[in-house]
């Protein structure tokens, strides 16, 4: 009985109430907050993105509408010669904030037996005696491709209007090869 | 267009807040309420934080419009349940002076409050709401500080709104 009272006492309903209160204001306001975190998505501009350098012709490249994507379906290697793309493809910051880059390899399939390598060089400018900042390297040898790994981040700043970082290919097949080909995706990551 | 710096939903969280308020005042003057009052307002908020659970699967669902009104007339409803309060302290309790003070202390801070944050919202999204509000949200803002400053110079005030 004493219990019973006790429980019907106005304090007690009155810490159960607030103790319940602080519950719902704090869920409530946990939910609205993931709101917020979810609707405050939005489409963007690109601020990095890809131009077509001068041997675009050469390599066949084409870019996707947002300059976001970018495929080159002419790029020939030669039999026990390496060739050179100095500038198929570049990459821009048009934005004005300094922004890393790296090269990430993401998928191969086709041909294993009649390549040499396939280089990715990521170039601080746009002709062949650029530095060289970042290199993402694929050999073929005894059957299977291998290759360099992603590479660490570098740093590409905005320093508008001249500087372009050109993205160069070199190829090379065995000697005497057979004619074959091979589809490599590369992923240009930006941070 | 930037970006709104609340979301619909806010009015939600805010009339939830509000009805626990209630809740909790109610209690305090559960002599003067049925005693189911407390209760019923913390089911009501309850409702509201379901609402808000529900409201967040169909964001992508709802325009912005709709959202806005279906929290504004949550909102609407824990206003009009402040002033239903007050309504019954004055007419049907008789009960003058602490109507008085729930008027100055939760019916006009609440309502400002709300005023103000409809406003901004309203005005972020380009809908901007005509002056004459503004200018009455200032005038309850003069009145609520004109009482808080008499409650505060002269204390005696709030010892006879406690005997009343």
């Amino acid at each position: 009985m004493e219990i019973r009272k006790m429980l019907f006492r106005k304090e007690m309903k009155l810490v159960t109430l607030l103790l319940t209160s602080l519950l719902i204001a704090t869920a409530s306001a946990t939910v609205y907050y993931s709101l917020t975190v979810t609707s405050t998505i939005q489409v963007a501009q690109t601020v990095v993105k890809f131009e077509l350098g001068l041997d675009n012709v050469t390599a066949g490249a084409t870019l996707s509408p947002d300059n976001t994507v970018v495929t080159m379906t002419n790029l020939k290697a030669y039999p026990n010669a390496s060739y050179t793309y100095t500038d198929p493809v570049r990459v821009r910051n048009n934005g004005t904030a300094t922004y890393q880059m790296r090269l990430k390899p993401v998928s191969l399939s086709g041909n294993t037996t009649e390549f040499v390598y396939v280089r990715f060089l990521l170039r601080n400018g746009t002709s062949d005696t650029s530095p060289t900042l970042a290199s993402l390297n694929y050999t073929c040898s005894g059957g299977s491709w291998t290759n360099t790994g992603t590479t660490s981040w570098v740093d590409i700043p905005n320093t508008e209007p001249d500087t372009r970082y050109a993205i160069t290919v070199e190829t090379k097949a065995k000697d005497n090869a057979a004619s074959a080909s091979v589809t490599i995706e590369i992923a240009v990551d930006v941070q | 267009m930037a970006e709104p710096a609340i979301l619909p939903e806010f009015f939600a969280l805010l009339s939830i807040d509000v009805f626990l308020l209630l809740s909790l005042l109610t209690c305090l003057l559960e002599d003067r309420f049925p005693k189911a009052v407390p209760y019923v307002y913390q089911i009501a908020a309850l409702i509201g934080f379901g609402h808000l659970l529900v409201s967040r699967e169909f964001l992508s669902l709802f325009g912005e419009y709709m959202r806005f009104w279906y929290n504004f007339s949550y909102l609407l409803i824990a206003l009009g349940n402040i002033v239903a309060i007050n309504l019954y302290l004055a007419v049907e309790k008789k009960l003058w002076s602490l109507a008085k003070a729930w008027s100055g202390m939760v019916t006009f801070p609440l309502t400002v409050i709300s005023v103000f944050f409809v406003s901004n919202y309203s005005y972020l999204q380009g809908a901007e709401f005509p002056t004459l509000i503004l200018q009455i949200g200032l005038v309850m803002s003069a009145i609520v500080m004109g009482v808080s400053i008499s409650i505060f110079l002269s204390p005696d005030l709030l010892n006879k709104l406690k005997r009343s």
